[in-house]
């Protein structure tokens, strides 16, 4: 029996005290966007709150109420939990900000709501994949709602971004709207997330995860495919299962029939 | 009054010679005639000194100027050979953190007025007394033995200076050089070590140097002189020398150690015979 590895973006919810008025902002989101929340994953972040658990018990009762169902509970342990509550759920990495969606009559105050951070929605990478943040390097890091990207993929085309530079170890560019393209090599420990497709013009030698919103058709290519790992749509391969014929030589990656296909490029 | 040029000796790794290299190459620019100045960043885990054999007259160290207990003339040590090469000794007894950065900004700025180079000798990782060390620096200088790991961490370790130095942030770009170390002909011969054309290839960083692995570093910083004062004629000598004269701007093709040796080689045998 084999299982299959796939990651995905949640949102992240931080109940902030008094909850009422908290609650209260969380009914704006939904009175102006009611699907913001429906099938996706969220994650419940009470990390260094030290929240009693009657409380807890009540911001969950409170979410219930608004049809938000909780996967998981980070930053509380285990044994603290009452039973019929979420698990609890370590790890994961912090990705950027998810942007509440907004009609477009009311962008003023969307701005607003962006600003005030209030309640505090983060996308947050499950599972984590390495240690790596884009802050302490000179990587670059732009994040807009899966709404939006689909939005915007739909109105004008992904948007994309060149590196013209070696992405060394280390250093992690995120980029969910669009395509990456690097004028350089990826080196080992570094790391490439896009939205769309990966361009390397040079050797790939970190990992490169494309399609990470979601997209099938997002692709991988590099003129010298030596990568730790390649991922598509959180369907991922790890270097050890490479097919050995394409080490140090051009290569594109694509999604086809739930499997990772590897070709030669010449 | 000259206006020092600062270069910083890293790795990421450590034990792969950053020590050794900081003194080799500093006496070496000293022998040319400059003014140099040899500054110990590894707060805690001090070496420089005794690689050069300084250890014995250490007054004074960096943690002491940085916080404004001595002035950078009490804690600057001669060396005994060249009257023209200084060394700051690193603090042993305190740690990283009592580095700040304004203080170590003061310390390399006064520097520069003294001195034609001052070399700067990282501690291995990333962290605070790493970065500090790179922070200032107008060029840098990285270490890599031809094996994996060293390899990446270097590479780490460049990324870190194209973001965190003070050149990165003004929007510059920090001329970089590649020493390898220990560097072993017979390993490189039977293929269970990295070639040089592969860590240049990984890292993309001009090579200045390949220093073979020998005994006479280890011979060298036992009796307290950088290796290339204590047997001019050594291979990691020369290559010391050759790689210094490119650190100047003399445009002179690197030899990688593997003839050279094969000649030591040979003598080596024609003796045991």
């Amino acid at each position: 029996m084999k299982f299959k590895g796939k990651s995905f973006i949640a949102i992240v919810l931080a109940p902030e005290q008094p909850f009422d008025g908290w609650f209260k902002e969380l009914d704006r989101i939904i009175e102006r966007s009611p699907g913001f929340f429906i099938d996706r994953p969220i994650i419940l972040d009470v990390r260094g709150s030290n929240i009693p658990i009657e409380d807890l018990e009540h911001v969950l009762d409170g979410l219930g109420e608004r049809s938000i169902r909780v996967m998981g509970i980070d930053g509380i342990s285990g044994t603290r939990l009452k039973q019929g509550m979420p698990p609890s759920f370590g790890g994961g990495r912090l990705t950027a900000e998810v942007d509440v969606p907004e009609p477009a009559t009311q962008t003023g105050k969307a701005d607003e709501a962006a600003d005030d951070d209030n309640p505090q929605v983060k996308e947050k990478d499950v599972p984590s994949s390495s240690a790596a943040s884009a802050s302490d390097t000179n990587g670059h890091s732009f994040a807009k709602s899966l709404d939006e990207l689909e939005r915007e993929s739909a109105k004008q085309g992904d948007s994309s971004i060149v590196i013209s530079d070696h992405v060394r170890s280390g250093q992690s560019i995120l980029h969910p709207d669009g395509d990456v393209t690097v004028i350089g090599s990826v080196s080992s420990g570094a790391e490439i997330i896009a939205g769309g497709s990966i361009h390397i013009y040079g050797a790939l030698r970190g990992r490169a995860l494309a399609g990470v919103a979601g997209k099938d058709s997002a692709r991988i290519f590099c003129t010298k495919l030596d990568a730790e790992l390649v991922s598509i749509n959180g369907l991922y391969k790890v270097a050890d299962d490479f097919d050995g014929t394409l080490r140090n030589s051009p290569a594109q990656i694509r999604f086809e029939n739930e499997t990772l296909v590897f070709e030669g490029l010449n | 009054m000259s206006n020092a040029t600062v270069v910083v000796v890293t790795s990421g790794k450590g034990g792969v010679g950053k020590t050794t290299t900081t003194a080799a190459i500093a006496s070496a620019l000293a022998k040319e005639g400059y003014q140099v100045c040899a500054i110990d960043f590894d707060v805690g885990l001090r070496n420089l000194d005794l690689i050069m054999g300084a250890e014995r007259r250490v007054v004074f160290d960096l943690v002491n100027v940085v916080r404004g207990e001595a002035s950078i003339k009490q804690a600057l040590v001669r060396d005994k050979k060249l009257n023209n090469l200084y060394l700051l000794p690193a603090s042993q007894t305190r740690d990283k953190d009592a580095l700040t950065e304004e203080g170590v900004e003061a310390v390399i700025t006064e520097l520069r007025g003294y001195f034609d180079y001052v070399i700067c000798d990282s501690p291995a990782g990333i962290e605070r007394g790493a970065t500090l060390a790179m922070r200032h620096a107008d060029e840098a200088i990285i270490v890599s033995n031809p094996e994996v790991s060293s390899v990446r961490d270097c590479d780490r370790i460049i990324g870190l200076l194209d973001a965190k130095t003070k050149i990165a942030e003004d929007g510059g770009r920090m001329p970089k050089h590649l020493m390898i170390t220990r560097y072993d002909t017979d390993r490189a011969k039977t293929g269970d070590m990295l070639a040089t054309d592969d860590v240049v290839d990984i890292l993309s960083v001009p090579l200045i140097g390949v220093v073979p692995e020998s005994k006479d570093v280890l011979k060298a910083s036992n009796v307290g002189l950088p290796v290339t004062l204590s047997d001019e004629n050594s291979p990691p000598a020369k290559a010391y020398m050759e790689a210094t004269r490119r650190l100047l701007g003399e445009n002179i093709p690197v030899t990688i150690p593997e003839e050279k040796k094969s000649l030591f080689g040979k003598l080596f045998k024609g003796r045991a015979a």
